[in-house]
This record gives structure tokens, C-alpha cells and sequence, in this order.
């Protein structure tokens, strides 16, 4: 980029979200579309009403996304919250009841916020950040396939590998093929597919063209298609069951009766309480991940507060939960969807609502003309971003430190969920840590008489083996310097290694002295004396 | 970004993790400077003596100039050590040479006019003095080296020579002097010769060679 657009970037960026306008219009349409059906999913799965997962989308993206620090990621309904919403669902007294949880569990959320527990998101390196992406790509077109092909057997949005109806992401691709295929669905997926991609490429530089988004098109054209199957070869038409299905209330009156209020009496439920704070916890890790995630995917790569993003999705809870809506979280589907239209402010994330609000409030029966394999087409043709080959390779250029984490994140998720997948993504993350940091702690030099074994880092009881080796090198008859002045911290199992060595020296004629860290801290705690040298 | 700011961001960073290290780092050099070593090397670059010994401050007390040249007419060095031996009592001296030395180098073509080659007159004279040997080496750099190695110890007779250095000697001080090489193709200090209080200065050999 050169200096004078940069500078340009730089001036447009300082105008305000509603600078932007021109890109995050047509892509908060994209992402309405693609909430939708996903909102509904949710909702289906969780066992809510499934308008309670159009008010936790519609929050998600006014309420979050008025107080969110992060421009691009959409926030509502999540996939990871399914299965502790259901079984909390079912163990509670009424729906009621568990609505009051969700308030509860938002302002758990933005007590996150206030003692700083958004810095947790910064611990996750970003080859397991990248590993989650690539990883809900992956998931998106395996979970995505059987709906392109009109069968529509799992709920929208699941992200786990084991479903709750016994079967798994693979036994489910394999059922797909063994029930009939609706080949109006496939055909109006293939097409869409097909679009898409040569859209990505052939879209025009500028024009007014330059900024339609595929997905609109592909939309339009699947109730399009549809319509047209329905007059001219009826046998392949998509039936209602593989189509979106938004609640159709009859008047205002049936359109308020859905919205529901928490029952505040049920205040004094343990359970209530247990379920609140689970919540608040698993959201919570959930919406720093995906915040985390979008922030690596936005082009501008500019970085989300996540302690105010804590403080928006709780306030998103208690909003959701006050109106009826099931919990809350950053969504990295939406998100990714919301980058890849080319949002560039909030204000595609909150018009996507509007659009949802308005539409579902409106126009509910225009909606449920869009068949589920359309907008399966275009969760593939995301899913296919996220998880490109190229991603692969690069992190494999990187090298295996790199590498592995990252793989093995992305198998960790495809085979289990989000957050396990996360944790050993982690946890060989860490064993990288400690296995970088064992390496050549030590540093043993002599001459003559003397020698000097020197601790370079701190010592940790991992860098145990490698203290004794070098204690154990040093001749018999020799001056030594144990030398930890570029240390701040020796561990116990350590400073037990020297003092068991000092204890042996004078067997060995050996005449031991220490230069301890610049503190201190480590010299009382060694049985020799300090090195009055003051040169070095 | 502009070298200097680079220069002086380091020095911010520096003095910020030497507090955070060690509160007091700053508050004890305030007081006093006790420096066991006068050091006495070249102005080369490349030649960083507390960075190579790892020496900390207030540990050398150092003097630079070109090859590192003792000469008795040197108010500057000679001031050095009449502070350094005789106010702050030190009583470990040592002269650095190093391989690769530019001054040496220009010393081996002979004199030449201006103030440069006025001051590497001295060391022209090393060359004069130790002619025999180094011309017998088999090329220029073996040449330089063994020029590098005289030049060490002439110039470490010459420190010997001087008052501060004598007095203390005749006080009964256990000065030494140190003549060494550092070796820029390795990064290891190479030891040549010692003086102390016995040594015959009418009787020091040309030390072995260490620069190979």
C-alpha cells in the first residue's frame, strides 16, 4: 500500500462507524441471512422456543454491538452453548426460570469484566486461535453438506462432533447420502457454490457491481429457483421442512406474546445459581476466543478491549434474558461471515440485527421462502475461507512449533468441541514452552583452575537434568563459580541441587563460590559463600 | 527510525530493567566508584571491553586510543593513571591488543604525515624495534599480528615506566600488569605476559605467540 492511501485508510478510519456505511449495509444483509437460519438452529438444538434465538440474535447484535470495542465480530446465539442450555432447559422448573439464569449469568459476565478477566484471552497463542478458524471451517462444510443436499436431519449451527441423536459429523455425512436427496436443493447448493466462488474472483474492482455481495445474489436466486421448480418440474421443488422457518405471528398482539419475562421469584434456586455461573464462564470463553479470532481475520487487524467486550456480552445476557432470549456469545460463523461480506464497523453487526428485527416482524413469510441449502452454499464458501490449503501450508512454513499446535487444535475440534478442542490445542502449546525453554539453560566454561557454571534463564525443576550435568562435570581440585546473576527466580528443586553439591565439594577439593541474582533473593539460601569479586 | 532515537530507546529500556532487576543499582553507583581494573585498549569499535568480560559498571576504569599506545608525553593517559593508581588504588592493569588492529596496520607501511600517523610514530617504533622477527613472518597478516603482540608488550614496559606505577611499587602495592590480546575472530581474551613489582625490566621477552 502506499503511503497516500494508507494515509487515507487512516484519515477514513477516524470518521466515526458510520463512514463505512457503503460496505457494512450490504454486508449486514449477508450476515442477517446468515444468522438466521443459524439463530433458529440454535434455538432448536438448545430445546427453547425457537423465537428465543431470533431476540438472542437481534440483542446479540444491538446490545453487544452498541457496546462492543470490536468492529467486526457478530455476536448472539452460540452453537457451543447448546448443550448446557438444553440440559438446563430440562433440570429447571419452567423456561421461565432459566431466563433468570441467563440474566444472572450476564452480570456474573460483567463482573468478568470489572476484575480484568478478558486478559485470559491474550494466553491462547495464535496457532490454536488459527487452528479454532481453520477448524469451525472444516466443520462448516462437513456440517453444511448434508444441508446443501436437502437433508436436513441435525439442527443449524451444531459445532460438536458427537450430536445428541447418537450419531457424529461423519455418520451423518454418510446418512445424507443413503436418504433421498432433494435434487432441487442440491442443484440451487451447486450452483450457488459454483457462484460464489467465481464471484470472489470475478467481482469487478469498481462500479457499482464492486460492491454486491454473493451471497445476495445466491439468495435471490434460490427463491428464485425455488419458485421456478414449484411451476416447472414440481417433482424437485424444495418442501417447507428444508426451508427457513421464521415463527408467522398473525397480529401485534401474538407478535408481543412472544417475548417472555424471567420469573424473579426463583431467585433463591441453587441451581439457578450454578447454572448462571457455568454459563457466564463458558460464554465468557467463548466470546473472548471468537473476539480473539476475528480480531486475526480482520483486515485491518486492529484489536478488540476484551474486558469491554466482556461488559457487552453481559449486558447482551441480562438484555436477552429480561426479553426471553437464550444466552449470548461472539460468534465466529457470523463473524466470519461479517468479514468475508466485506463489514468493515459495528455498524454491520447492529444493522444485521435491525434487519433480523425488522424482517421477522414484517416480512416473516418472505423469509421462509429461502431454502436452507442457498444459505448452505454460502456457510460452505466461508467454511472454505477459514480452512483454505494455504492456511495449512503457511503454518506449516512456520515449522513445527507452529505446526502442530495448530493441527492438532484443528483434529482436537473436529473430534470433540470448541472448548476441549481449545484446552489441548493449550496444552501442547505449553509443552512447546517448556520444551523451547529446556534447551541449553547452562553454560559451563573453565580455564585453568577455575571453572563457572552459569545459569543464562531462570531455573525451573524442568532444567534439573541439565544443573547436575554440569555440576557433575567439574574436575576434582578446581575453584568454581556458580554463577546466577542473570537469574530472578531458582527453584527449590534447583537450589537443592547446588547445596547438595556444596555439601560434597570439600571431598573434592573443590572451593565453591556463588554470585546470586541482582536482588538477592537466592544468596540465603545457599550454604556458600558469595563471590567478593566486583569487577563482573 | 532515526538511529539516535534507537540509541536512546535502549538506553531507556536499559536503565528500566536495570532498576527492575535491582532497585538499588543506580543508588549505589551514586555514591562511589571502587574499579578493581584500569584498562587500557583500542578505540577500535569492535572492541568493547565490558561487553566481552562482562564487566559491570563501576568494575573498569577504562582508556581508549588508537593501538593502544602508552607514550610518557600522553597528558590524557598519564592523567589516567595518576587518578587510577594513585586516588582510586588500583592495582590491576592491563593493556589490550586485539587482531585486525587498523592502527597496527598503518604502523607496518611506515610513517605517514598528519596527525594520525604523528601518533602511530609510536607504535612505527614498536615495528622498528621488533623488525627482525616480524619481517620473518610468512605474510602481512602473520606480520600484523606479531605487531599486535609486540606492540602489547612494549607499550605494558612503558606503563611500568611510569610515576604513579612506580610509586606504588616503591610503597610496597601488589601491582600487576597485564598484557593481553583479544582475538575479534573468536571473542576469547588470549593472555601474553605479567609484571609485577619483581619482574626485571631490563629482562622481559617477547612473549609467545598467540594470535595463530
Amino acid at each position: 500500500m502506499s503511503d497516500q492511501t494508507a494515509d487515507s485508510a487512516y484519515v477514513a478510519a477516524k470518521h466515526g462507524i458510520f463512514s463505512s456505511w457503503r460496505t457494512d449495509v450490504p454486508a449486514s444483509i449477508v450476515v442477517a441471512l446468515v444468522a438466521l437460519p443459524l439463530c433458529l438452529g440454535v434455538a432448536l438444538a438448545s430445546g427453547a422456543p425457537l423465537f428465543a434465538g431470533l431476540i438472542a440474535g437481534i440483542v446479540g447484535g444491538i446490545v453487544v454491538g452498541m457496546i462492543s470495542g470490536s468492529p467486526l465480530s457478530v455476536s448472539g446465539p452460540a452453537a457451543g452453548l447448546t448443550a448446557i442450555v438444553f440440559t438446563a432447559i430440562e433440570g429447571l422448573p419452567s423456561y421461565e426460570t432459566f431466563l433468570l439464569a441467563v440474566v444472572l449469568a450476564g452480570i456474573f459476565q460483567i463482573g468478568f469484566s470489572l476484575t480484568r478477566g478478558g486478559v485470559l484471552a491474550e494466553f491462547v497463542p495464535s496457532s490454536v486461535i488459527t487452528g479454532m478458524l481453520a477448524a469451525i471451517g472444516l466443520i462448516l462444510i462437513l456440517k453444511q453438506l448434508p444441508h446443501a443436499i436437502g437433508y436436513d436431519g441435525e439442527p443449524e449451527g451444531e459445532l460438536s462432533f458427537w450430536q445428541r441423536d447418537g450419531s457424529n459429523t461423519m455418520s451423518t455425512l454418510f446418512e445424507m447420502f443413503r436418504n433421498d436427496i432433494v435434487w432441487g436443493a442440491a442443484l440451487i447448493a451447486i450452483i450457488s457454490l459454483l457462484f460464489l466462488f467465481w464471484w470472489d474472483k470475478a467481482r469487478p474492482k469498481d462500479g457499482p457491481l464492486r460492491l454486491l455481495p454473493g451471497p445476495l445474489v445466491v439468495v435471490a436466486f434460490g427463491i428464485t429457483a425455488n419458485m421456478f421448480f414449484l411451476l416447472a418440474a414440481p417433482s424437485i421443488a424444495i418442501a417447507p421442512s428444508h426451508m427457513v422457518n421464521v415463527p408467522v405471528s398473525n397480529s401485534p398482539e401474538e407478535f408481543l406474546a412472544l417475548f417472555r419475562l424471567p420469573t424473579f421469584g426463583a431467585i433463591g434456586n441453587g441451581a439457578v445459581w450454578t447454572i448462571a455461573l457455568t454459563l457466564a464462564i463458558v460464554a465468557s470463553l467463548e466470546s473472548l476466543l471468537s473476539v480473539k479470532a476475528v480480531d486475526e481475520i480482520d483486515p485491518k487487524r486492529r484489536v478488540t478491549d476484551k474486558n469491554r467486550e466482556l461488559l457487552a456480552q453481559g449486558t447482551g445476557n441480562i438484555v436477552s434474558g429480561l426479553l426471553g432470549g437464550i444466552p449470548i456469545t461472539s460468534v465466529i460463523v457470523r463473524s466470519s461471515a461479517n468479514v468475508d461480506a466485506g463489514a468493515d464497523s459495528r455498524l454491520s453487526t447492529v444493522l444485521h440485527a435491525v434487519w433480523l428485527l425488522l424482517s421477522v416482524a414484517f416480512i416473516p413469510f418472505v423469509l421462509n421462502l429461502i431454502p436452507l441449502s442457498a444459505l448452505a452454499a454460502i456457510l460452505i464458501a466461508t467454511g472454505y475461507k477459514l480452512a483454505k490449503p494455504k492456511l495449512f501450508t503457511d503454518r506449516w512454513k512456520q515449522g513445527f512449533t507452529q505446526f502442530i499446535p495448530f493441527v492438532a487444535t484443528v483434529i482436537a475440534i473436529l473430534l470433540t468441541d470448541l472448548l476441549v478442542g481449545i484446552v489441548i490445542g493449550l496444552l501442547i502449546g505449553l509443552a512447546f514452552v517448556i520444551w523451547r525453554n529446556l534447551a541449553d539453560v547452562i553454560t559451563y566454561v573453565d580455564i585453568d583452575n577455575a571453572v563457572m557454571v552459569r545459569a543464562k534463564r531462570n531455573l525451573y525443576f524442568i532444567h534439573k537434568v541439565q544443573l547436575q550435568a554440569a555440576l557433575s562435570r567439574i574436575p576434582d581440585d578446581h575453584d568454581v563459580l556458580i554463577d546466577l546473576s542473570g537469574t530472578n527466580f531458582v527453584d527449590l528443586d534447583n537450589i537443592d541441587i547446588i547445596n547438595t553439591f556444596i555439601k560434597g565439594a570439600p571431598f573434592r577439593n573443590l572451593r565453591v563460590v556463588i554470585k546470586g541474582d541482582p536482588r538477592g533473593n537466592l544468596a540465603p539460601l545457599i550454604n556458600a559463600p558469595l563471590t567478593n569479586n566486583r569487577a563482573t | 527510525m532515526q538511529e539516535i532515537n534507537q540509541l536512546m530507546l535502549h538506553n531507556r529500556a536499559w536503565a528500566t530493567e536495570q532498576v527492575a532487576e535491582d532497585p538499588q543499582f543506580f543508588t549505589r553507583h551514586v555514591a562511589d566508584q571502587k574499579p578493581v581494573f584500569l584498562w587500557i585498549g583500542c578505540s577500535d569499535s569492535r572492541v568493547a571491553p565490558d561487553q566481552f568480560t562482562q564487566a559491570v559498571p563501576g568494575g573498569l576504569f577504562i582508556h581508549r586510543n588508537i593501538a593502544n599506545l602508552v607514550q610518557p608525553g600522553d597528558a590524557n593517559l598519564m592523567a589516567v593513571m595518576d587518578f587510577a593508581v594513585g586516588t582510586l588504588n588500583i592495582d590491576r592493569i592491563v593493556v589490550c591488543g586485539h587482531y585486525g588492529c587498523g592502527g597496527i596496520k598503518a604502523a607496518l607501511g611506515g610513517p605517514t604525515p598528519g596527525p594520525l600517523g604523528d601518533w602511530l610514530q609510536h607504535a612505527v617504533n614498536v615495528y622498528d624495534d621488533h623488525r627482525d622477527e616480524i619481517d620473518a613472518m610468512p605474510d602481512a597478516e602473520a606480520r600484523a599480528n606479531r605487531l599486535v603482540e609486540c606492540n602489547v608488550r612494549d607499550q605494558l614496559l612503558h606503563v611500568a615506566a611510569t610515576a604513579p606505577v612506580r610509586a606504588a611499587w616503591a610503597a610496597g602495592r601488589d601491582l600487576e600488569l597485564h598484557g593481553w590480546v583479544y582475538d575479534l575472530r573468536d571473542g576469547l581474551l588470549k593472555t601474553l605476559l605479567e609484571i609485577d613489582r619483581n619482574t626485571d625490566l631490563g629482562d622481559v621477552d617477547r612473549p609467545e605467540r598467540v594470535l595463530l
